[in-house]
């Protein structure tokens, strides 16, 4: 309190202090702010799951390939589509340095036998008359490693996988090949798709929209709060506080030299949703001192607007920023520099509301607002939201309930979904190329499963073998699942092609030794490469692949129990099943996602129960209080079930927002309901009193934000929707549950004798330790 | 002739010999080349083969292998039984190559599935069986496929050598070859490829070569490839030139009947 009112006391000295640390945040971000896009970043590294995927991609060469399409209405099996094929193979590999590998239908060997001939050479030859066309096209036809793999089943489309190279710059070299595709374009279709391609997309479009709708929120806020507040220096000092509690969190990030990851583009957002709150309650206390004492010196107004403000604003703040850092306990590394920066953010934003306002009054004396309401006056709204929560206390009670129960069930429906396809317009170029890749080919997302022995050798056995070729076959009855690939696959083409072709050969043999001499035939064929991508040098370590037709989680998920009720088989073979590549990771992440966020919820409800108990000395009014939030929380995620917004790493935040600003209101409305108690008002009188004085506060915050963020929800990025939607949401839900149920909860307590402390004196000792 | 004019004499002749190494400056690595092409490697030969293959993590194959080589009228027949490990044991593998450049014949036999097949492939510059050796290695690449040119003459590991590069005429995955050969005895004792990029690829070391009937054969060589960090080791043990071989040997039929004992 002394501190707030000395420094206020010196406005130039502040005021030179904010711009020289505006000035070392700016230069500290012009200079170090890198965007992180990789996405493997978010990964938490040490997590087993990921140590053991990250050691399978480097044995089996594992990663995400970019998939460029050639459509061919028609039939690619003409001399000219042929032969771009062949240019457009050749060009790829030798004019990108970054990139390893190209797999084409024009670089594929074929293994054949027919009368005693075995032959490995490859589909195309080079030669581009009808004979040979007919013959590649007959030979694609009888190979399922190739049809429905890198030929489409129809013949009309076959792909390019490129492979970047580990060290490449995937965001340029996939400019590079926009670019280069270009060229070739006419009269086939080439497009572009992989993950690769969704994830950089994903991470450029999704700042990038909000970089354009956050100027626009921001205005319309600063329209709003104009209206609202009456005043151009209230509002500019609101804007001030944000702003610059948003430029503190991002500024302190590279002072200390961390990335600023997407997820963080979430901060503003949730900096200007809580931080405004701040300014509103300061805003709200002077306008009403000057209401009841308008004789009021400018130095008496800014010292009881202090006093009055400076214990709930700070412990509105420490709750809040307490809920971001509970955000540390999460095993995702982004989200945990998001949680503690937010706090910073918020702290700076409580220090601002403490010292701007009462330092602009020093400065430039009273602030004049247009319209003013007579003193003593309880507003019309407040008044009749009185009535109503003491005429139907049953009634409030009983929607409460009900809201609760219908989020429940919504609550049930959330699902948890990484996808990142889900993230762009159905009509997107983007999704529709995946949508044509997973219609003619194995699909677009990968998933591998790693078997694993301590045995060299293990993976000759032809019962092992043929255990892997049913898990395929199970794998195969999945809708979702489009190809898999394994070491049984080669083995089984190869016995076929060995036995050239006779009937029911498409299988594993049943000799070990002569799967050792396929694998030895193999090896001397000289494209040891492919093989090395489905087994290990020692035979010890499988690895199958499996395709899929959608990058959901969700789904990944079905695939993953699928392979799970085959675990008790392998484990009698003494094999071990794990996973690996990047789908999976997303899903593991997902997992670690909402697991985290759970027990962040639930660590953020103790924490303020025990805060609320602590700070009214009664943990009846700490329960009561979190009832609001517990509402908010759940009216969250049933709307995210609902709307079917999955929980993604953005949306998972949300829901801190909505117990971060919940327990502000029920702080402001606890405390100062308590102190109108406490000065010998009747319940009637403290009601109308804190309705008029801080329920308005609570409105106008309310209706501030939603207004500011109804803007997101003209976003071209269906994320950026879901986060204006999820934010209107919550600041409707918390200003409504604190000023219905909570009241109600209170004159309960009040019928009961429980709400105020026993001892009036506790509370003073309490109030004025800031 | 005083003791000037012949100084003066000797220095001409130098200068004319010199300038006669300036106007054909590879004439003498081709010379080297032929003299290793030509170098005697006994007519018939039989000999086990250990191969150690060295994957890039530190893994390892072994494979033992019987060989039968039998050379005549132009002709080069190879014939190899794998002797371990025991799943592959008497997987037999055939080569007939010929000296006209006609393509070479190759035909395979897996015990397991009792059939020999034969292989309609132009191997020559694929991985044998699968180790770091080309099929080139394996063999003695044909000097004219190649512009040789001598670097010079020094002593690697107490041996006088000279160092030829050779250069492929055609398209090659490795276009420069640089071979430190024994002077006079010709055969090597290190080569090293380059990739397209100028880029040392692969280094093949000989650490063993003896002395055999008055042949010189290689009895440990250890080919390393950089790129890929991998490495294959060959050793020849047993070798023996008096081995009766006629062309009937090198058959379909003897590939199935297995090695000789």
């Amino acid at each position: 309190m002394k501190f707030f009112n000395s420094l206020s006391k010196r406005p130039f000295l502040l005021i030179v202090a904010l711009l020289l640390l505006a000035l070392l945040f700016v230069t500290s971000m012009a200079k170090t702010a890198t965007l992180e896009t990789n996405l493997n970043e978010y990964m938490p590294k040490t997590h087993p799951a990921f140590v053991f995927s990250t050691e399978a991609e480097e044995l089996f060469g594992i990663g995400d390939s970019i998939l460029i399409v050639l459509e061919d209405p028609a039939g690619i099996y003409n001399a000219s589509t042929i032969t771009k094929l062949d240019q457009m193979t050749q060009s790829l590999l030798t004019d990108f340095p970054d990139i390893d590998d190209v797999t084409s239908l024009v670089v594929a060997d074929n293994i054949t036998s027919m009368d005693g001939m075995l032959e490995v050479e490859p589909f195309y030859t080079g030669a581009t008359d009808e004979q040979a066309l007919a013959k590649l096209k007959e030979q694609v036809e009888a190979n399922p490693m190739m049809r429905g793999r890198i030929v489409s089943g129809d013949g009309t489309a076959t792909l390019l996988i490129v492979e970047p190279s580990p060290q490449a710059n995937t965001k340029e070299l996939q400019k590079q090949l926009q670019q280069w595709l270009e060229t070739w374009q006419g009269p086939q279709t080439l497009r572009i798709a992989g993950r690769p391609v969704i994830e950089g997309s994903l991470a450029e479009l999704g700042p990038k929209d909000m970089a354009i709708m956050f100027p626009l929120v921001v205005v319309t806020m600063i329209i709003l709060l104009y209206v609202l507040l009456r005043s151009v220096r209230d509002m500019v000092l609101n804007m001030i506080i944000v702003l610059f509690g948003t430029l503190t969190a991002f500024g302190t990030m590279t002072l200390f030299n961390i990335p600023i990851y997407a997820v963080d583009t979430m901060i503003p957002v949730m900096l200007i949703a809580i931080g405004v709150a701040y300014g509103i309650h300061m805003h709200n206390a002077i306008h009403h001192h000057m209401l009841s004492d308008p004789s009021i010196t400018k130095e008496e107004l800014a010292r009881k607007a202090l006093v009055q403000m400076v214990r709930p604003i700070i412990m509105t703040a420490l709750t809040t920023a307490i809920g971001f850092v509970s955000l540390m306990s999460s095993e995702v590394l982004p989200v945990r520099y998001f949680g503690l920066f937010s706090a910073v953010g918020v702290m700076t934003e409580m220090l601002l509301a403490l010292l701007l306002f009462p330092a602009t009054i020093y400065l430039l004396g009273k602030p004049t607002y247009r319209s003013k309401i007579a003193a003593n006056e309880t507003p019309p709204l407040a008044q009749k939201l009185h009535t109503f929560t003491s005429n139907h206390p049953t009634a409030i009670v009983i929607v409460a309930f009900a809201v609760l129960a219908i989020g429940i069930w919504g609550t049930s429906r959330v699902w948890i979904d990484t996808s990142f396809l889900a993230n762009f317009e159905e009509d997107s170029a983007i999704v529709q190329t995946d949508l044509f890749v997973n219609e003619k080919f194995g699909g677009s997302s990968t998933l591998n499963i790693i078997l694993k022995s301590d045995e060299a050798d293990r993976f000759k056995d032809p019962l092992l073998l043929s255990r892997i070729d049913e898990l395929q076959g199970a794998l195969q009855n999945d809708p979702v699942v489009g190809n898999t690939l394994s070491l049984a696959t080669f083995i089984k083409q190869m016995n076929q092609a060995m036995e050239e072709y006779a009937p029911g050969t498409y299988a594993i043999p049943d000799s070990s030794d002569l799967i050792s001499q396929y694998l030895l035939l193999y090896e001397f064929s000289g494209d040891p490469k492919t093989l090395e991508q489905v087994i290990d040098y020692e035979y010890s370590t499988a690895n199958i692949t499996v395709q899929l037709k959608s990058d959901s989680s969700a789904q990944l998920k079905s695939v993953l129990e699928i392979v799970q009720t085959f675990g008790a088989d392998f484990a009698e073979s003494g094999v071990t099943v794990g996973f690996a590549g990047s789908g999976y990771k997303a899903y593991v992440f997902s997992e670690l996602l909402l697991k985290g966020q759970i027990i962040s919820l639930l660590l953020s409800f103790i924490i303020i129960f025990l805060l609320l108990t602590l700070l009214f000395k009664n943990w009846r009014v700490g329960l009561a209080g979190t009832v609001p939030i517990a509402i908010t929380a759940v009216v969250n995620f049933a709307v995210m079930g609902i709307l079917n917004i999955p929980l993604s790493s953005a949306t998972a935040l949300i829901s801190s927002i909505a117990v971060g600003i919940g327990v502000d209101y029920a702080i402001h409305f606890i405390e100062h309901y308590t102190n109108e108690r406490l000065k010998a008002k009747s319940q009637t009188e403290a009601t109308l009193e804190t309705m008029g004085n801080t329920g308005r506060a609570i409105l106008f915050n309310a209706v501030a934000v939603m207004g500011g963020f109804v803007i997101l929800l003209f976003s071209v990025f269906p994320p950026n929707r879901q986060v204006g939607a999820l934010i209107v949401v919550n600041m409707a839900v918390s200003a409504l549950g604190t000023l219905t149920i909570l009241v109600v909860l209170i004159h309960a307590l009040e019928a009961r004798g429980r709400f105020l402390p026993k001892q009036s004196a506790q509370h003073n000792k309490l109030g004025v330790h800031a | 002739m005083n003791k000037h004019f012949r100084i003066t004499l000797m220095m001409l002749l130098l200068l004319i010999s010199s300038l006669g190494l300036f106007a054909n400056p590879t004439s003498d690595g081709e010379a080297v080349m032929w003299n290793v092409y030509n170098r005697d490697s006994g007519n018939a030969m039989s000999s086990t083969l250990t191969m150690t293959l060295t994957s890039a993590k530190g893994a390892q194959r072994v494979r033992s292998i019987a060989q039968y080589r039998l050379d005549s009228d132009g002709i080069e027949r190879k014939m190899m039984f794998f002797l371990t490990p025991n799943d592959v044991k008497n997987t037999s593998f055939l080569s007939i190559s010929y000296e006209d450049g006609r393509g070479d014949d190759q035909f395979i036999y897996l015990p397991a599935l009792k059939r020999v097949k034969r292989i309609a492939k132009d191997n020559t510059n694929e991985a044998f069986m699968g180790s770091d050796f080309t099929y080139d290695d394996m063999g003695t690449r044909h000097p004219q496929l190649d512009t040789h040119t001598l670097l010079g003459k020094e002593t690697l590991a107490g041996t006088p050598v000279v160092v030829v590069q050779s250069e492929s005429k055609t398209p090659s995955e490795y276009p420069k070859t640089i071979s430190w050969i024994v002077d006079g005895q010709w055969y090597g004792l290190k080569k090293e490829f380059y990739a397209k990029d100028g880029t040392l690829a692969k280094t093949l070391v000989i650490d063993e070569v003896n002395l055999i009937d008055g042949i010189y054969v290689i009895g440990d060589m250890t080919m390393t490839n950089h790129q890929k960090r991998t490495s294959t080791r060959i050793q020849m043990e047993s070798v023996d030139f008096a081995v009766d071989l006629d062309e009937r040997f090198f058959s379909e039929r003897q590939m199935q009947i297995g090695p000789r004992r």
